[in-house]
């Protein structure tokens, strides 16, 4: 009888053990791959060495890539393109896309990094775009169709496109910079703009003006896959003065959050425009606004207060969340991003 | 990770837990994503229905935008500048457009100028805005200054993207810079002004016959509105077309008309041509209100959704994603 009873609790446990090794299993299917896209560069490095690419998400011991993955525990690639490239070149857009491409099929990044689960095993995988990153998965996208006006010009968008579930980017230069504006036209004497981001009117800063001639939203259709907007309110001392509205030191709210109208728009976080008013008539939608700088939003370094925007995605009780309400008291966009998924 | 980086991280996972706000549920941005592109699987990529009352898409992305940049440390007034729109056909002249402004009101200004630039750098000009009523200037003293660029002949098929670096100075003899630009190029198609248009499985396809003067790859997009002035959705279609008379068909799904009703005749409220396959893109004029179809009953268009598989299938990837971890 005891006998018995050993046994059954025996096979009650084991029962139990293997419902958690498949829960596990399960959940550890569950995860997507994350695909990190950095932003503007002044110089190649990113393009020619992985280090570099990798530590662009990286503030001494504070790393993006580790808070945004759970301490690694969901698997991720990270792409290094040239940055000092306009956003629609084949070494921006086209290297992107490629890499995207690769990512999953299960190769590896420079790192030895890799999707655990590839596209055709079923995964699924979400895009982090930091800066021009923006501008760049907004061409990939924009241009996925045969339908469409550059598909598909500077790499394979319609397979990178088929496999990205969805987008993320913080500080995304969606409608350019007024810092690239300033220094193309010449009064980047009135400003002091972050010099790893902006040093002078390369092809990458021609290209991230406000003028509707450079903008990507003039050579491209909606995006195919939805991008969730999300950006720092936190000024540089120098430059902030030179952006109109809200911004990150770098790039003005108008740009982070790809709003429709003037890419110099005055916006802050009760203002900005809502999910019906951006840059293209769909698939652009606003998260939430964060006191970090065009650094931080990249490097998890600050950990700080979080605001709700119109349209975002943070609810008081059962409604959303009035714009300009404090949602988090200390909270990186690393670790946003981790709830995320 | 060191011993204390590890407790650091578990007291910053702890914060993670909000108090008051907290997004809307787990796994948020997979449902909501998975929930649109199961709606937008409807139609095929080239054809979206437009909501009542939005907007008509290209007649906004061609809108021209103002650009302003303030003084040192943003200090007033701001300079404005804007052209009358974002890309020319060459050889018509570009007219260009700024003014200072504090807090949206016009200030005065002693003079401004323009540099012109191609996008290689290379100097394509200078010209003189004014205030003085002559034309393009619209009206003497408003605050408004107006200048004319004269770009030459181009080869059809080119063109260029512009920058045009804008210097003021204001009334207390300051400067202020701002930087404009705009598109100027021969496009290598142009519509004819011959339309046609017929229902094919269900859809309304509407071609626009085109004069191709150098061969290359093509984008026509255009809203269609219907009996009651409003749009009610876009097509868009590209091909590559030889040199001589081609047609290109705009494919509007059948759905965004039977869903509401729509009976015809339809009117081709904006058309926009350019040349693609290489930056930039050459743009036409953007042609308004250039056809009226023939009537047609709603029933004669399809309500069945398209289905689009690889949204479809993105939808399933996600919502199992999110079953599996729960």
């Amino acid at each position: 009888m005891q006998n018995r009873r050993i046994r059954t609790a025996l096979f009650a446990l084991a029962i139990g053990v293997a419902a958690i090794f498949v829960s596990a299993t399960s959940a550890a299917n569950a995860q997507p791959c994350l695909i990190f896209v950095h932003g503007k560069q002044t110089d190649t490095n990113t393009f020619t060495s992985y280090t570099s690419a990798r530590n662009y998400w990286v503030n001494g011991s504070h790393d993006f890539v580790r808070t945004a993955t759970k301490s690694f525990a969901t698997p991720y690639y990270v792409v290094g393109y040239n940055g000092t490239r306009p956003y629609w070149e084949a070494q921006a857009a086209g290297e992107v896309a490629n890499e995207i491409v690769n990512a999953t099929n299960g190769i590896a990044d420079g790192g030895g990094h890799r999707c655990t689960k590839t596209f055709a095993q079923g995964g699924t995988f979400l895009v982090v775009a930091h800066s021009m990153g923006g501008a760049v998965m907004d061409f990939i996208l924009g241009n996925d169709d045969a339908s469409d006006p550059n598909f598909n010009m500077t790499g394979p968008f319609d397979v990178a496109s088929q496999r990205i579930s969805f987008v993320i980017t913080t500080g995304g230069a969606h409608r350019g910079s007024q810092g690239a504006d300033a220094v193309c036209g010449g009064s980047n004497f009135l400003c002091n703009f972050i010099a790893g981001f902006i040093q002078n009117c390369d092809d990458a800063t021609n290209w991230l003006r406000s003028a509707d001639a450079v903008q990507v939203k003039t050579f491209s259709n909606a995006p195919s896959k939805l991008i969730y907007l999300s950006g720092g309110y936190e000024a540089i001392f120098g430059s902030s003065a030179c952006l109109n509205g809200e911004d990150d030191g770098v790039v003005q709210y108008a740009s982070i959050f790809a709003c429709n109208g003037s890419a110099t728009a005055s916006y802050d976080n009760t203002n900005v425009c809502g999910n019906s008013a951006k840059q293209e008539s769909a698939n652009f939608r606003n998260l939430d606004g964060c006191h970090e700088n065009h650094s931080d939003e990249r490097d998890d370094s600050d950990s700080d207060v979080r605001k709700a925007i119109p349209g975002g995605i943070w609810n008081c009780g059962t409604t959303p969340c009035a714009p300009n309400t404090t949602v988090q008291s200390a909270m990186t966009t690393a670790q946003f991003i981790s709830i995320l998924y | 990770m060191n011993r204390i980086e590890k407790a650091a991280s578990l007291v910053a996972l702890s914060l993670l837990v909000p108090s008051a706000a907290a997004i809307a549920q787990e796994a948020y941005l997979a449902l909501d994503a998975a929930k649109l592109y199961r709606e937008q699987a409807a139609y095929p990529p080239s054809s979206r229905a437009l909501a009542a009352g939005e907007v008509d898409p290209i007649r906004a992305d061609r809108a021209p935008s103002r650009i302003s940049l303030g003084g040192p440390d943003g200090a007033a007034p701001a300079l404005v500048v804007w052209n009358s729109a974002i890309s020319y056909e060459a050889p018509k002249a570009v007219d260009l457009f700024a003014s200072l402004e504090t807090a949206g009101r016009k200030v005065g200004a002693l003079v401004i100028t323009g540099d012109v630039l191609d996008s290689s750098g290379q100097a394509s000009g200078t010209v003189q805005y004014r205030d003085d009523g002559i034309a393009p200037d619209a009206a003497a003293g408003d605050g408004i200054w107006s200048a004319r660029w004269q770009g030459g002949k181009l080869a059809p098929g080119t063109g260029d993207t512009y920058l045009v670096k804008v210097l003021a100075t204001t009334e207390k003899g300051e400067p202020r810079q701002a930087a404009g630009g705009f598109l100027y190029g021969k496009p290598g198609a142009r519509a004819t002004g011959r339309y046609r248009d017929e229902v094919r499985d269900g859809s309304l396809i509407l071609s626009a016959e085109v004069e191709v003067l150098a061969a290359g790859r093509f984008h026509a997009e255009g809203t269609l509105y219907g009996a009651n002035g409003e749009p009610l959705g876009v097509a868009q279609a590209s091909a590559d077309l030889p040199k001589g008379m081609a047609w290109i068909e705009l494919p509007f799904y059948g759905k965004m008309l039977a869903d509401r009703k729509a009976e015809g005749p339809f009117r081709l409220g904006s058309l926009a041509l350019s040349t693609v396959g290489r930056m930039p893109n050459v743009l036409n004029d953007l042609a308004l209100d250039v056809y009226v179809t023939r009537a047609y009953s709603a029933t004669a268009f399809t309500n069945a959704p398209y289905g689009d598989a690889k949204l479809l299938d993105t939808a399933v990837r996600l919502e199992r994603s999110v079953a599996e971890k729960q």
